[in-house]
């Protein structure tokens, strides 16, 4: 992660967790290390007036002026601190915030702060001690997936999440935790066995997963070296080639897929997909049939057997959309068959069962927010 | 015959069929000598939608001089932060859309400012253009759309264009994106559509993606209708949105193409909209029009999906005499082509026609069905590239910058083909006609942020095919003769200028020939005359008068 993602995602953080004047004004209710003198307090109070009127560099002046009268009092650098804070300058930011966490260990507020403010200057390693007496767990799990330490990283980011369910930045970070941490596990295991063709599957599937298209197909390809007769790896790899419509790859593929498993439906259906994303609708509807006979009634089965003899034999795509629609009630697919009984029935005249397809397919959009939306 | 001689045979059949000198690709691809516009689309970390969806180009030879012209539309400047964020800097030469005029040796002045046409009007975002003669008078108008206000420029005759967008009442407003003229009640003067694409403006923009920045999907704003200008002859239009039909539903309209699907002697509509269904809208021949969409199979994929629709172009590609829709639109679903069944019925024949394994993964813009081998079958070219600048850092498999697409046509399925680059770029216009005369179709594209390129059929030295352009003059009709049908060998077109994606091409029919060097051509003109020719000379552009005497 580069130091400016890092900086947005201490940023993010410090705007969720709580506005700096939050902070503050909570660590105010926190006792305090000493009191202050009046002189000091005076700047205090007009500093913070300052500040609410976004005037930081004044609101600096007045903070750090009261740093001088009172050296000892600990809220006077926590406030000094949040104005740099608020002024994005996290390295001027550090020194008072570390003098506050230095005259008040106890202060939660001075920790978090502090914890931030060495996040965001990528200190991810000295800004976990902060965050964990501060018990502050997303921006804890951020440090230390920079630190590398995904296991716990996942752990304090969900604990995170669960306090505020569907934060985007938690989730993001969750995401690139998780994803690092399947990723080391990935590694460890191929390290350990570098001949397995499990462990690049499995390293296939998890560039899958990321959309790392090139990566994953690497990894299927090593494993089909290794093991050329284990099942399902050509059906994986034909996936990914799917994902970047390269069919006439994944044919090939499926093909030696089917011959490795001739009783396998999904096989048999992948094949008839890849087949009907090039046109060869003839060749793919024997090989929806042949799935239908493997695997009886599977509906996306029957789906595509009705799609690929629409145009060349009517009657069978009617009878496998019919049954599609036993099947199916109110479902997405049901709506995409009734799509495509409109579409016979318009070919063949019969534009008021079409209508009616027509407006079943409109409802079933409608509860379910139309089907198969990109 | 042994098999190295069959194979022989088959390499030399291979190299005739593609048209190009031996071993080399068909197009010959580069920026045209003398251009050196630049299209400015402003591309900034607010990711306001208009950046990234122009812009368009025309090929016109607005000087009758026989040589095509190029007019590039050009976007503005947006500039985050600034008090007044949309006015788009347009009197700065560096936003100016540019009209090249080409020189007989196959290069190209700037004659924008003499021509009239520098500048582009305060707070007008470029988008696109359309050409056609609304008045009757000889030479190509020009209308461009844009985000903002549009702008009609009738073009006076000696080189010089006036802005009459008051005076015509056509400047629109809103989000314009793609413009047509056609003649929707063949009264002989031609009308013209304009698509418009989102309920937006600068201050409802907003940015999505958590913590990818990307623009925001057409859902997230307000649809909006298109705008239809019925020609009064006298130098003004009227909007006829309501009472037509035209602004009976809201869409997301990006692209538009007209043809008459039903054969009823009335040129219809079909508009793209992204994300929503598609329109088609159906002329009823008294002046309104009835969106038959989803009636006639041409609403949504085969599967009921919606179309993330951009582009379209609306000719037979199958040789049936009817013409078909091809759309082009975002990847993971197919590029669509829409077959026409006969009996105002359309059928999504994609997968059949190849565009499974063509197009699914990729973003197509501009589009073109035009014979580029001259073998009598309308090839494919689409400028291609993602909305999205950033789309490769949240999706490994996708592609900002990406290459055209060029498919030829075997039979009714397409095959990929070279289109003579590689070069991953941010296509989005795409206009088509033959520049230099020599009867093979080339092909200019835009891109953002880049100069534009011409695909430059080079098949003439090389191919044996035969061809033939005609140009249309209408008498009763239109002058363009736009809207007219003509037949030449059992092929089809539809005479239009608009299509594709935010551009006009060139007026001329071209109709390759293959080995037939004779042509029997039947016109059907808008007006209902039906005019036939046969032709013992081909390889030429023969101009056709409408007979009003047939």
């Amino acid at each position: 992660m580069t130091l400016a993602a890092r900086r947005a995602g201490a940023i993010a953080l410090f705007a969720f967790a709580a506005c700096g004047c939050a902070s503050v004004a909570q660590a105010q209710q926190e006792q305090a290390t000493s009191s202050a003198p009046p002189d000091a307090v005076n700047h205090l109070l007009t500093g913070t007036q300052l500040e609410s009127r976004n005037d930081l560099d004044g609101a600096i002046r007045e903070f750090t002026e009261a740093t001088r009268l009172a050296p000892s009092y600990d809220i006077a650098y926590l406030d000094l601190g949040d104005a740099y804070m608020r002024r994005r300058d996290y390295a001027s930011a550090l020194v008072p915030l570390k003098k506050a966490v230095e005259l008040n260990p106890d202060s939660t507020s001075a920790q978090r702060m502090l914890g931030f403010a060495l996040l965001a200057q990528g200190y991810a390693a000295d800004a976990i001690p902060p965050l964990d007496r501060a018990n502050e767990r997303g921006a804890l799990g951020i440090a230390q997936l920079e630190t590398g330490d995904y296991a716990n990283a996942v752990a304090n980011l969900q604990a995170a999440l669960a306090k505020t369910p569907n934060d985007p930045d938690l989730l993001f970070y969750l995401s690139r935790a998780s994803e690092a941490l399947s990723s080391q596990s990935i590694d460890a295991l191929l390290s350990a066995h570098p001949d397995s063709p499990r462990a690049h599957q499995v390293a296939g599937q998890h560039f899958f997963s990321t959309k790392e298209m090139e990566k994953s197909e690497h990894e299927y390809e090593i494993a089909l070296k290794l093991r050329p007769d284990l099942p399902n790896l050509r059906m994986e790899l034909a996936e990914v080639y799917a994902s970047t419509s390269e069919w006439p790859k994944a044919e090939e593929l499926l093909r030696d897929e089917v011959k490795l498993q001739p009783g396998n439906a999904e096989a048999a259906y992948r094949l008839g997909d890849a087949l009907m994303h090039q046109g060869k609708m003839r060749e793919a509807a024997a090989e929806f049939e042949r799935s239908d006979k493997l695997r009886p009634d599977m509906p996306e089965t029957l789906y595509a057997l009705g799609k690929s003899t629409l145009l060349s034999d009517p009657v069978l795509a009617e009878k496998s959309l019919t049954h599609v629609l036993d099947l199916e009630k109110d479902t997405p697919l049901a709506a995409q068959t009734y799509q495509l009984l409109a579409t016979l029935h318009r070919r063949q005249g019969k534009s008021e069962l079409a209508a009616q397809e027509t407006k079943e397919f409109q409802r079933i959009q409608s509860l379910s927010h139309a089907p198969s939306q990109q | 015959m042994n098999w190295r001689a069959v194979l022989s045979l088959f390499s030399a059949f291979a190299i005739v069929a593609a048209g190009a000198p031996t071993g080399e690709p068909m197009f010959r691809v580069s920026t045209p000598r003398g251009i050196t516009f630049t299209l400015q689309n402003s591309p900034t970390p607010q990711k306001y939608l208009i950046e990234t969806m122009p812009g368009g180009v025309a090929l016109l030879d607005y000087n009758k001089d026989g040589l095509l012209d190029i007019f590039l539309v050009n976007a503005g400047h947006i500039a985050p932060g600034r008090a007044k964020l949309d006015s788009f800097d347009r009197a700065n030469p560096t936003y100016w859309n540019r009209l090249y005029r080409q020189n007989k040796d196959g290069s190209f002045t700037d004659v924008t400012e003499q021509a009239g046409l520098a500048k582009a009007g305060d707070a007008n975002f470029g988008m696109g253009v359309a050409v056609g003669d609304y008045d009757n008078d000889g030479y190509p108008d020009l209308y461009v759309t844009s985000y903002g206000k549009n702008v009609l420029y009738h073009n006076n005759g000696d080189g010089t264009f006036t802005d009459v967008t008051e005076k015509a009442g056509v400047a629109a407003g809103g989000w314009s994106t793609s413009a047509g003229f056609f003649d929707y009640d063949n009264d002989g003067k031609l009308d013209l559509l304009v698509t418009r694409y989102l309920d937006w403006t600068m201050a409802k923009s907003k940015v999505c993606g958590a913590q990818q920045p990307t623009y925001c999907p057409p859902e997230d704003f307000g649809a909006t209708t298109s705008i239809l200008y019925h020609n009064r002859g006298d130098g003004t239009f009227e909007d006829v949105s309501v009472k037509s039909g035209i602004a009976s539903v809201k869409g997301h309209g990006l692209g538009v193409a007209f043809a008459d699907y039903d054969g009823d002697g009335f040129t219809d509509v079909y508009i793209a909209n992204d994300v929503t269904r598609q329109f088609l809208f159906h002329n009823n021949g008294d002046g309104t029009f009835r969106e038959v969409g989803v009636d006639s199979g041409s609403a949504l994929t085969v599967d009921g999906d919606m179309i993330s629709g951009m582009g379209v172009v609306f000719q037979d590609y199958d040789n049936d005499g009817r013409p078909d829709l091809v759309i082009t639109e975002l990847p993971r679903q197919p590029y669509v082509a829409f077959h026409n069944d006969g009996r105002g019925l359309f059928s999504d024949q994609s997968l059949e026609a190849g565009f499974g394994t063509l197009s699914g993964a990729v973003s197509g813009w501009g589009v073109g069905l035009e014979d580029f081998d001259n073998d009598g079958w309308k090839d494919l070219f689409v400028a291609q590239g993602h909305v999205f600048d950033n789309v490769q850092s949240y999706d490994g498999g996708l592609r900002y910058l990406e290459p055209p697409l060029f498919a030829l046509n075997r039979a009714g399925r397409f095959e990929k083909a070279d289109a003579g680059t590689s070069e991953p770029m941010s296509g989005r216009g795409a206009a088509f006609g033959d520049t230099n005369n020599d009867g093979w179709m080339d092909v200019i594209v835009t891109r953002l942020g880049g100069t534009p390129l011409l695909f430059e059929n080079r098949s003439a030295s090389a191919a044996k095919s035969h061809w033939l352009g005609i140009q249309l003059e209408g008498v009763k009709s239109n002058r363009d003769g736009l809207g007219a049908r003509v037949d030449v060998n059992g092929q089809t077109r539809f005479a239009a200028t608009s299509g594709s994606y935010l551009s006009a091409s060139d007026p001329r029919l071209h109709f390759g020939l293959g080995d037939k060097s004779h042509a029997d051509v039947e016109i059907h003109w808008p007006s209902g005359v039906h005019q036939k020719l046969s032709l013992d000379a081909v390889d030429r552009y023969v101009a056709v008068k409408e007979d009003t005497n047939p």
